[in-house]
């Protein structure tokens, strides 16, 4: 395997992603009420609390083809979110983003998968909704089988599946629809090692050939070994962008001081 | 050398959102395109109602004719109500009935059933409501084989050409059911009170209906309940029953007789096509509309 292919290329001159000071802001009132009762209850104390969360504010960066990048932080920080715009999955509440090519993005993999379709009658289905040509998709069907190596569990429905299986048909239904960005949320983490290895050299392969690879990840040696850059979010906000190593030194300090605090708190109120 | 794609597809997303003719412009564009999603889910549909029983989609039949035999003996036998050819009476409105309700029912939970994948992947979510409403079209086209049946074997009076006036009725029906389910689904992702709501309401409408009864009940009503009488004429269902009734059964008269079929009422069914157009357009505009915070509040 080769390393990191270090030099971005950029094609027609033009940035795979640009997003320009994103705003996501979610109502809660909105999210939070499920039935006629709960909406009575709300207009009842209509004033009582903060109403708007903003999940990610002020959100700027660029990225260009074969650049892979790590969106790393704390949980509830935004990362997820911040994939779910990229996507075009949520629309952003302010600012500008901008997408250019073929987006994959089953960010979870295999979670919407139907249990009672069989493998087969998933993946033309994932196709579906992601956009793809049946045609195109029949096509690789086979690569798709072949890469998750479920042998003929294939023609069985999804319910007698292991997770394991599941994860990894999702992970090559994502990776083999040929993507110019790939967005890829805690995947990496799935399968056992065999398919960790192979996963990872897919997502290496997919860099290489000059396209956008977005990832977010816990893994920290798979960020400063084959990511070329780092984004790091706290609560929404944008901490730290660029050299991988450097934005993790960051995080992992970030994450030792809030350990820190938290057992500093703990034993204050212990003694107390 | 990498290939080159003669058209990049470049996504924008922002805020801004186009007007109501811009929203109905790109509802017909987003299932134009995912036509083959729509048909994969009605597939899919189609698939599982009829997997995990031992009849199968010989249920699709059966289903029709053991709700009419339910009918006839409550109505003929305990409410002791004599009419002609009663069975294919009440056929003609279950059929269409039927379809209704699991277009609804199915629609009700088409948007929320796929929280999940609304969350990972983008696509057009008016293809669910879609599919639920067009999936329901194969339990009318199952319901038609016994209509066949009974028409052939135990009625062979009442067979007209008028039967070939029953897609241009059931199309209207369509349109209808289209914006209804449109409308419910989106409004189950803000309110789940809909599901429990929805089958006391279709209930109620169902008998609110000509489905059991005929037009000398509707007259008799028209004579002491005027606003009641009022309220039905408006009903969808009471065009459309009626209209299923004339071409496939004929009508009672009020000495317990009958007359053979005839066509439908054409003004109140281009009536109520109308009516069923504007009532799309409004459905479509409101779903995409609040579309954008499917992934949010799911």
């Amino acid at each position: 395997m080769t390393t990191v292919a270090a030099l971005p290329a950029i094609r027609d001159g033009q940035p795979a992603i640009e997003v320009d000071r994103l705003g996501v802001k979610y109502n809660l009132r909105l999210t939070r009420r499920n039935t006629l009762r709960q909406t009575f209850r709300n207009l009842g104390n209509r004033s009582a609390g903060e109403q708007d969360f903003w999940a990610l504010r002020d959100v700027t960066f660029r990225l260009v083809h074969g650049e892979s990048l790590a969106i790393i932080g704390p949980n509830g920080a935004g990362k997820s979110t911040l994939l779910q715009v990229l996507a075009g999955i949520i629309t952003p509440t302010e600012g500008s983003i901008e997408v250019r090519g073929q987006i994959s993005s089953l960010l979870t993999l295999g979670a919407g998968f139907d249990q009672e379709l069989t493998g087969r009658e998933n993946v033309l289905l994932a196709g579906a909704f992601l956009g793809i040509e049946p045609e195109d998709m029949k096509r690789r069907l086979d690569g798709i089988i072949a890469f998750a190596d479920i042998g003929q569990f294939i023609d069985a429905p999804i319910k007698t599946y292991s997770s394991g299986m599941r994860a990894r048909l999702g992970f090559s239904i994502a990776t083999s629809v040929d993507p110019d960005v790939l967005l890829l949320d805690e995947v990496l983490a799935t399968g056992d090692q065999v398919f960790r290895a192979k996963s990872k050299a897919r997502v290496l392969e997919i860099a290489a050939a000059a396209k956008a690879v977005v990832l977010v990840t816990h893994d920290m040696s798979w960020v400063t070994e084959f990511c070329n850059r780092a984004l790091l979010i706290e609560k929404g906000h944008v901490i730290a962008e660029g050299d991988p190593a450097e934005v993790v030194a960051l995080h992992q300090q970030h994450s030792d001081e809030e350990r820190a605090a938290k057992a500093a708190a703990l034993a204050r109120a212990g003694v107390i | 050398m990498a290939s080159i794609r003669t058209a990049v597809p470049i996504f924008n997303s922002s805020s801004a959102r186009p007007g109501p003719i811009g929203l109905v412009v790109e509802a017909v564009r987003d299932i134009w395109s995912r036509r083959r999603l729509v048909w994969y889910l009605v597939r899919a549909d189609l698939k599982k109602k009829g997997a995990d029983s031992l009849l199968g989609n010989l249920w699709w039949v059966l289903d029709p004719l053991l709700q009419m035999l339910v009918y006839v003996v409550l109505v003929e036998v305990l409410f002791q109500r004599k009419q002609p050819d009663y069975p294919l009476f009440i056929f003609a409105a279950i059929l269409p009935w039927k379809w209704f309700t699991s277009s609804v029912g199915d629609g009700i939970t088409a948007v929320t059933a796929q929280d999940r994948l609304i969350k990972q992947v983008h696509f057009p979510k008016i293809v669910l409501p879609t599919a639920a409403a067009v999936a329901g079209i194969a339990n009318f086209a199952f319901g038609l084989i016994p209509l066949f049946a009974l028409l052939l074997l135990w009625y062979p009076t009442r067979l007209s050409g008028y039967l070939l006036l029953v897609p241009v009725i059931a199309t209207v029906q369509l349109v209808f059911t289209l914006a209804l389910t449109f409308a419910v689904s989106a409004i189950n992702v803000f309110f789940r009170d809909v599901g429990n709501l929805s089958r006391h309401v279709l209930r109620l409408w169902f008998y609110l209906s000509p489905a059991l009864y005929g037009q000398t009940t509707i007259n008799q009503l028209a004579t002491d309940h005027k606003e009641l009488f009022r309220i039905m004429e408006l009903n969808p269902f009471y065009t459309l029953f009626t209209a299923y009734r004339s071409v496939i059964y004929g009508a009672e008269t009020a000495n317990n007789g009958s007359v053979p079929p005839m066509p439908p009422d054409w003004a109140a069914l281009a009536g109520l096509a109308l009516g069923s157009v504007i009532f799309l357009l409004i459905a479509t505009i409101f779903f995409k509309r609040i579309e954008p915070s499917f992934a949010k509040v799911l």
